[in-house]
C-alpha cells in the first residue's frame, strides 16, 4: 500500500464520517447551496471544460441539468473577453467552455428567480443557519415569526478555472452579479495556511456584516464563517487543498408586485486549490 | 445486493435521456431547480405497489457514503441506509417494501450513469390514501402516481425532502374486471360513434347499397369478421403496418364503396370479398386508436374483446339510425337510389377523396 493511497483514503473516511454526521442530524431544507463544479479547475489550454450546476449541502449535491426556463445569465470571462457558456437543454454538464486563452477563467452563473413557501420553523430556523439575523430580527419586531413565507431566490454562482500556469496577475472580478463574492486574489497562488481575501457585493457595492462561509470537498463538516467588514471584505485562511466552497446568502424585502415577501440571493464561489504549492 | 463498483465504474456522464424531460417538464415546473431525478408509483391490480426512482448515479452513491459513514462495499446492507431516507406510507402507517436496483448502462460517453432502484410491496387491506417522501435529492423532483394501464397518472412537483400530497387509491387501484370490461366497451363504441366519422361513414356505405336487409347483413358479418382478425393480430403484435399506409387506405376504401354505390344497385359476391378486405384494414385503424388508449396487462384479451364488441355496438347503432330513419320508411320506394342512395354516396366519396389526399400529405 503506498502513502498517497493512504492518506487520501484517510481524508475520505474522514470526509465521510464528518458528513455522516451532518447528514444524519439535519432536518430536510428547502433551501439548499447551489455551485458550479468543472469537470477540471486546471484545465490544459485549448480543452474543453464541462461546467455541472449542483444544488445540495455540504458539497454534496444533485446535477442541476441545463434549464432555459431558469438561466438568466451564464457567462466566462478569460484575457480575450466574456462569452456565453453554452450547452444542451437538459444536458448535465449544464455548460461547457473551451479554455482557448491560457490564464484564469471566471464563469458566472446568474439564474432567474424561484419562489418557495416554507412553514415559520423552517423559514426560522433557514434564517438563523444562515446567518440572516438582520432579517430575523425584523420578522421578530414585526411579529411575524409563526407566518409562513413566501420567498423567491436568485443563484449568483461562480468558479475560478485556471487554463496553464498561475502568475499572481491574473485575478478574479466583478461579473456584475447582483450578489457577487470575488477573490482578490488569485486562489491558484495560494499555499494552504496562506490567508486568502474575498470581498462580497450586492448590487457591485460591499456589503457589509453579511456571513461568508467557506467549505472544503474533503472536510465539509469543518466550515469557516466570517462576517464581512465594512469594506464587504473577509480574510480565510485555507487549511487544506483541493476543491473550495465560498458562499454567501444576502436577503432582502421583495419588490413592490412580487408574489413574495422575501427576496434572497445565493451567492458561491469554487475554485481548487493546489495543495502542492 | 448493490454492486458499487458497477457504479463507480459508470459514474462522469451527461444526462442524455434526461434532456427531452428536463426540457419539456421547464414550462410545466416554472423556474423550480429541476434535478435529474424521477419517481412513478404504479398500483397494480392484484394490490401491489411498485415505485421506481431513477437517478444520477454518482451522486446518489456520494450521499448513501456520506449517510451511512463510510465507503461502500458488498454486503454492508446500503439498501437499508436507502430506505432510511424516504418514507412509503398508507393512511399515515409507514410500510417496509422490497428493494432491488439497477444501473443503466450510459448511452455516451458525455452521459451520466443512471441508477434505476424499484421498490414493491403489497398495499394494507383497507388503505385509502397514499403518501410518499424521499429525502435522497436536494432538488425539484416529479412524481407520478397512477395504476397499471396508465392513463389514470397523476404528477405532483416536489422537494427533495417534501412529503406528497396524499392520493386517493380509490381512483388509482384498479377497478373491477366488470368496470373495465364496461369502460372498454364504451372505448369501443365511442371510437365510432361519435369520433369515428371515416368509420360511420363506411357503415353507411355498405347500408346504402341497398335496402334489403340480407345486404347489410352479409356485408357488415364480412366487415366484423375481418376488422376482429386484424385487430387482435395487431395489438398481439403479430402484425404491425403502419398508419402512414392504413389511414390513407381506410379513407380510400369508404370513397371505393361510395363510388361503387353509383353503378351497383344489389350485392355481389365480389362485393362481400371487397368489404371483407377493407375490414382488415379497418381491424389496423382500430387497433391504432386501442394502443393509444393502453391495455392492462393483467386483462388484455378482455379488454380487447370488449373493445371490438363496443366497436361492433357502435357500427350497428349507425345501421339501426340510418334504418330507422331512412330505410324504415323508403327502402323500397322507387325513387329510393334516385334521391337517396346516388347523392348521400357522391357526398361521402367526395369526402374520402379529400380525406384520402389530406392523409396522404402527412
Amino acid at each position: 500500500m503506498s502513502p498517497t493511497w493512504s492518506a487520501s483514503k484517510f481524508r475520505r473516511l474522514g470526509r465521510l464520517a464528518t458528513a455522516a454526521v451532518i447528514l444524519s442530524v439535519a432536518p430536510p431544507l428547502l433551501a439548499h447551496d447551489m455551485w458550479i463544479d468543472p469537470t477540471t479547475f486546471v484545465p490544459e489550454p485549448g480543452t474543453i471544460v464541462g461546467l455541472r450546476l449542483r444544488v445540495g449541502e455540504n458539497l454534496l449535491g444533485d446535477p442541476l441539468p441545463r434549464d432555459p426556463a431558469l438561466i438568466n445569465e451564464f457567462v466566462f470571462e478569460d484575457g480575450s473577453g466574456r462569452k456565453p457558456v453554452v450547452g444542451r437543454d437538459g444536458a448535465d454538464p449544464a455548460g461547457l467552455l473551451r479554455a482557448a486563452t491560457p490564464g484564469l477563467i471566471v464563469v458566472g452563473y446568474r439564474s432567474n428567480p424561484s419562489t418557495i413557501e416554507q412553514t415559520p420553523e423552517k423559514f426560522n430556523q433557514y434564517l438563523k443557519e444562515e446567518g440572516l439575523d438582520t432579517v430575523a430580527a425584523l420578522r421578530a419586531r414585526r411579529k411575524e415569526t409563526g407566518v409562513t413565507t413566501r420567498e423567491m431566490f436568485s443563484r449568483c454562482a461562480k468558479s475560478l478555472v485556471l487554463a496553464g500556469p498561475a502568475s499572481a496577475g491574473q485575478g478574479d472580478r466583478l461579473l456584475g452579479l447582483p450578489l457577487e463574492i470575488v477573490a482578490e486574489r488569485n486562489p491558484y497562488v495560494i499555499a494552504i495556511g496562506q490567508e486568502l481575501p474575498f470581498r462580497l457585493t450586492y448590487e457591485n457595492r460591499p456589503l457589509p456584516g453579511a456571513l461568508v462561509v467557506a467549505i472544503n470537498r474533503l472536510n465539509p463538516a469543518e466550515k469557516l464563517r466570517a462576517r464581512t467588514d465594512n469594506d464587504g471584505r473577509v480574510r480565510f485562511t485555507l487549511p487544506r487543498g483541493g476543491m473550495w466552497l465560498i458562499k454567501a446568502v444576502h436577503m432582502v424585502p421583495a419588490p413592490a408586485g412580487a408574489n413574495a415577501e422575501w427576496a434572497s440571493y445565493w451567492a458561491s464561489l469554487t475554485f481548487g486549490l493546489n495543495d502542492t504549492l | 445486493m448493490w454492486s458499487w463498483t458497477v457504479i463507480h465504474r459508470l459514474v462522469i456522464r451527461a444526462a442524455r435521456g434526461i434532456a427531452a424531460f428536463i426540457v419539456l417538464c421547464g414550462s410545466v415546473a416554472g423556474a423550480h431547480e429541476i434535478g435529474t431525478t424521477r419517481v412513478s408509483v404504479v398500483f397494480g391490480a392484484d394490490r401491489t405497489y411498485h415505485i421506481e426512482i431513477v437517478t444520477d448515479a454518482a451522486a446518489l452513491l456520494e450521499k448513501l457514503e456520506a449517510f451511512a459513514g463510510r465507503p461502500p462495499a458488498p454486503g454492508t446492507g446500503l439498501e437499508e441506509t436507502f430506505l432510511q431516507r424516504l418514507t412509503v406510507a398508507f393512511d399515515g402507517m409507514d410500510v417496509h417494501p422490497a428493494i432491488e436496483y439497477s444501473v443503466a448502462p450510459p448511452t455516451d460517453a458525455a452521459s451520466p450513469a443512471l441508477a434505476t432502484i424499484r421498490l414493491a410491496g403489497e398495499i394494507p387491506r383497507g388503505a385509502r390514501e397514499f403518501t410518499w417522501t424521499y429525502s435522497w435529492t436536494f432538488a425539484s423532483y416529479a412524481l407520478t402516481v397512477g395504476r397499471e394501464s396508465a392513463e389514470a397518472a397523476v404528477t405532483e412537483w416536489l422537494e427533495g425532502g417534501q412529503t406528497s400530497s396524499p392520493f386517493p387509491l380509490s381512483s388509482m387501484v384498479a377497478p373491477s374486471r366488470l368496470t373495465s370490461a364496461w369502460r372498454y366497451f364504451t372505448l369501443g363504441f365511442t371510437h365510432i360513434l361519435p369520433h369515428g366519422l371515416d368509420h360511420v361513414l363506411f357503415v353507411l356505405g355498405i347500408f346504402l347499397l341497398s335496402g334489403r336487409l340480407r345486404s347489410v347483413l352479409w356485408q357488415v358479418s364480412a366487415f366484423t369478421v375481418a376488422h376482429s382478425i386484424t385487430l387482435g393480430l395487431s395489438m398481439y403484435e403479430r402484425l404491425a403496418v403502419s398508419p402512414s399506409i392504413v389511414e390513407p387506405l381506410i379513407a380510400l376504401s369508404i370513397a371505393y364503396v361510395a363510388i361503387e354505390n353509383l353503378f351497383l344497385s344489389e350485392l355481389k359476391s365480389w362485393r362481400v370479398a371487397l368489404v371483407f378486405g377493407f375490414g382488415l384494414l379497418h381491424g389496423m385503424g382500430f387497433a391504432g386508436a386501442l394502443r393509444e388508449i393502453g391495455l392492462p396487462r393483467s386483462d388484455f384479451l378482455m379488454a380487447l374483446l370488449t373493445f371490438n364488441a363496443g366497436v361492433e355496438a357502435g357500427q350497428l347503432g349507425v345501421i339501426g339510425v340510418a334504418f330507422v330513419l331512412v330505410g324504415l320508411h323508403c327502402g323500397t320506394c322507387a325513387w329510393y337510389r334516385r334521391r337517396i342512395v346516388v347523392p348521400a354516396s357522391a357526398l361521402i366519396a367526395c369526402t374520402a377523396v379529400y380525406w384520402t389526399l389530406e392523409r396522404l400529405s402527412f
